[in-house]
């Protein structure tokens, strides 16, 4: 206590003698002045949209149109050389999304597996912050309407809403130092036809994903997303349940783009696909690998700072 | 530790608020040795190359000025540069920059050949700014030629000069290295008279 009233004397009293200060001391004044701001946006808490599959706590920018390209080779398991290295037997899906305020982002995609549209919103609802109304977590909710457009060809009658599937996400993360960050992600996958008697409707889960960066354009990153109720898989007799989805792979940053490569055992690319029908297991070899490019273009660029 | 902290800052806080509360005709005030101060001062930095032009600017620089002793200090948060491509700004904060590490570049000096009647003129004044210029965590000694406009009492500083980003260890890849100008033009102008 009392090297505290000390403390504030002595600097009262070297502050009342202001022309005595050196250049250093301007700086510090300069500092003290500057004000603490109430609230900072933490920044890349992850590089991308996407940690893997599953979604990262960043959006576009405002303003920003993102095209993103999804690729997953065919499985090693899979006759991999006969089918030139996966190549011929691989999944795509394109998406656009655009941000038009900070907090939200719209977008559409196409992927190949059973030629599935998908519509998508992702909105932030907090945001990590620092200062002295900061907040430790950024938290985004993501949600897709899937539909599958393949041709029936059973012969029977069918209802269009047999082919829509849909999935709800909140993103919980946090930036714990300048290398690691951790997202937990509950989810929920609803499907309006499941294949067989028994399977859920609505699948949960709860997503674990991460990235520890080697170095300022590396980064290693790994997501896992567990079931709680995983719906049934494979023939009669040796039924099992469909896996979870195990993805490994980096980050790595050329200067423009992001470039995601990585190797997962989740063939498909829409969400409800990926997160609960996800067949391929890694121990028999059914790993797939991938990567996501993202391109973003700007659509509308900010008003930059004007001297008075 | 934080205890320590905070009393300092109370104290400089209550000793900057009677600076603010002296009389405020503009001849008394460089008599007294007031500080000319601005917290929005105005940086611009600008790379042309063939194929691309980048621009950035921030007008949340802060700066001091003692017009005694002619000592100077600006301090520039690199988070407050705005790109006209938000992926830029990105990259320029985590990968160039590294904002989190060094949140702030500085300048601190001695005009050089100072008089303080140089300040007291009603015309343009030619000075050059003696100092340490830090950007990214490294120092380099720099002179830096400014142009000083009187100004109710005090003035408008304006500079514009080069540096170069290996100066200060701030690695371009080479994949964008023809994108990226060997000399960044810098401009700036700290109005004091606000």
């Amino acid at each position: 206590m009392s090297l505290r009233l000390a403390v504030l004397l002595l600097s009262v009293f070297f502050c009342g003698h202001g022309t005595l200060r050196a250049q250093d001391d301007l700086l510090s004044m300069l500092n003290d002045q500057v004000e603490v701001p109430e609230k900072e946006p933490v920044t890349a808490i992850f590089k991308g949209t996407k940690i893997i599959n599953g979604q990262s706590p960043e959006l576009p920018a405002p303003g920003v149109m993102q095209f993103m390209i999804l690729h997953r080779f065919g499985a090693f398991s899979d006759d991999f050389f006969y089918n030139f290295f996966g190549l011929d037997n691989a999944e795509i899906r394109l998406s656009l999304e655009y941000s038009p305020v900070h907090w939200l982002s719209v977008g559409g995609g196409r992927s190949s597996f059973q030629k599935t549209y998908d519509g998508f919103v992702k909105y932030r609802l907090m945001r990590q912050s620092t200062g002295t109304r900061g907040f430790p977590l950024s938290i985004v909710g993501y949600s897709t309407a899937n539909v599958q457009t393949l041709r029936w060809q059973d012969g029977l009658p069918h209802n269009e809403s047999e082919r829509w599937t849909y999935s709800h996400q909140l993103v919980l993360a946090r930036k714990f130092s300048e290398r690691f960050s951790l997202a937990v992600t509950p989810s929920l996958v609803h499907f309006n036809v499941v294949e067989r008697s028994g399977d859920p409707n609505d699948v949960l889960a709860i997503g674990f994903g991460g990235r520890f960066k080697i170095n300022r354009r590396l980064s290693f990153n790994a997501e896992y997303f567990p079931q709680l109720n995983p719906a049934q898989y494979g023939p009669e007799g040796e039924r099992e349940t469909y896996q979870n989805s195990l993805s490994l792979g980096f980050d790595i940053e050329t200067g423009g783009h992001v470039f995601q490569l990585f190797f997962t055992n989740s063939r498909g690319l829409n969400d409800p696909s990926w997160m609960a029908r996800t067949p391929g297991e890694w121990g028999q070899g059914d790993v797939y690998f991938g990567f996501n490019i993202s391109r973003v273009f700007t659509v509308k660029a900010p008003d930059l700072p004007k001297s008075e | 530790m934080s205890l320590l902290r905070s009393a300092l800052v109370l104290a400089m806080a209550s000793s900057t608020a009677m600076f603010a509360q002296m009389p405020s005709v503009s001849s008394v005030k460089a008599a007294t040795g007031e500080k000319w101060q601005t917290r929005k001062a105005y940086v611009r930095f600008f790379s042309t190359t063939p194929i691309e032009d980048i621009e950035a600017t921030n007008n949340q620089v802060s700066s001091v000025l003692d017009p005694l002793k002619g000592e100077f200090a600006f301090q520039v948060p690199i988070k407050a540069f705005v790109f006209e491509k938000a992926l830029m700004q990105e990259h320029f904060n985590e990968n160039y920059l590294e904002s989190g590490k060094f949140p702030n570049a500085t300048f601190t000096g001695k005009i050089v050949d100072f008089d303080p009647s140089k300040l007291t003129g009603s015309g343009e004044v030619k000075l050059v700014l003696r100092g340490k210029l830090n950007i990214h965590g490294q120092e380099r000694e720099m002179d830096i030629p400014v142009v000083l406009k009187p100004k109710a009492g005090k003035g408008i500083l304006e500079a514009n000069f080069k540096i170069k980003p290996e100066d200060f260890g701030i690695e371009i890849p080479s994949a964008v290295r023809n994108k990226i100008a060997k000399d960044i033009e810098v401009s700036v102008k700290a109005d004091y008279s606000a």
